[in-house]
């Protein structure tokens, strides 16, 4: 038996950014998906979050739609310590990894991250990274373990 | 700068539905370079397949299908896997496709229902 429903919502949400970038959010059933692009040095970064009921999926495009490597990172007891693991073309030192490492840190989540940005560049995945945290923790997604400052409860 | 905004390069279809009696979710995403398709009833993206279309000489084409996260011990994860990259590879073009599967039950019926569900749902993936 199968019974099918497809309703979603869409809505835009702030464009209060620099680049003046609208995001799109769209929810159905437990997954809501955002979308958004940016403008950042002359080079456009594209995000894609899936959020999921226990976890985050997020794709960063950095001037195409290629998927690029995935790597999979959560928060690791005993210690509050965070694990990466590559899983999709990758290594240790690509840029996805330490993203998804810093994202876990940041934010608490069991994420997974799928990015296609060149190695080598410092500021442009700090940039990402900074779009994509202050995205995460707008949508109210982050789970901090300490509270920080601007951090709606 | 006023004007339309670019569409954002990666269509994608956000949609859930009933399987033997477990809500599930279903991503679809076309990347420039794979298809992502993401299945859920537990909450998480579960259980990473990677399947892909090898290149050969011979008629009938051939594919590979693997774990790369997760249950490496479920066949019925690699059947669906196999089956959507075998039902996309012919319908639509030939990316490789990351699967992720987080189900409840590994029945023959949920497989048939992913599989229809994702076949039902592909046209963002032409």
């Amino acid at each position: 038996m199968m019974m099918m429903s497809s309703s979603g919502k869409q809505s835009e949400s702030e464009a209060a950014s620099k680049a003046g970038a609208a995001s799109v959010e769209d929810g159905v059933g437990g997954v809501q998906v955002t979308t958004f692009s940016e403008l950042v040095d002359d080079v456009t970064l594209h995000f894609q979050i899936i959020h999921l009921p226990k976890q985050i999926f997020a794709w960063i495009g950095c001037n195409s739609a290629k998927f690029g490597d995935l790597y999979a990172a959560a928060p690791t007891r005993p210690k509050n310590s965070v694990s990466v693991a590559s899983i999709l073309g990758g290594a240790s030192d690509n840029t996805g990894s330490g993203i998804a490492r810093r994202l876990v840190i940041k934010t608490g989540l069991n994420v997974i991250v799928a990015c296609n940005m060149p190695k080598n560049s410092p500021m442009l995945e700090a940039n990402a990274e900074k779009k994509l945290v202050e995205k995460l923790i707008a949508l109210g997604y982050s789970r901090p373990k300490s509270p920080g400052p601007g951090l709606s409860s | 700068m006023g004007g339309l905004e670019p569409r954002f390069p990666v269509p994608y279809k956000n949609f859930s539905l009933e399987i033997k009696g477990n809500s599930t979710d279903l991503v679809v995403c076309r990347y420039d370079d794979h298809f992502l398709v993401m299945a859920t009833q537990i909450g998480t993206m579960g259980t990473i397949l990677h399947a892909r279309k090898e290149e050969g000489v011979s008629i009938q084409p051939t594919f590979h299908v693997s774990v790369i996260f997760g249950k490496r011990d479920e066949p019925m994860l690699l059947a669906i896997a196999r089956q959507l990259i075998e039902q996309i590879s012919s319908s639509a073009s030939s990316l490789p496709l990351v699967l992720s599967l987080g189900l409840k039950d590994h029945s023959a019926e949920t497989l048939k229902g992913i599989v229809s569900a994702v076949m039902e749902n592909r046209l963002c993936l032409q």
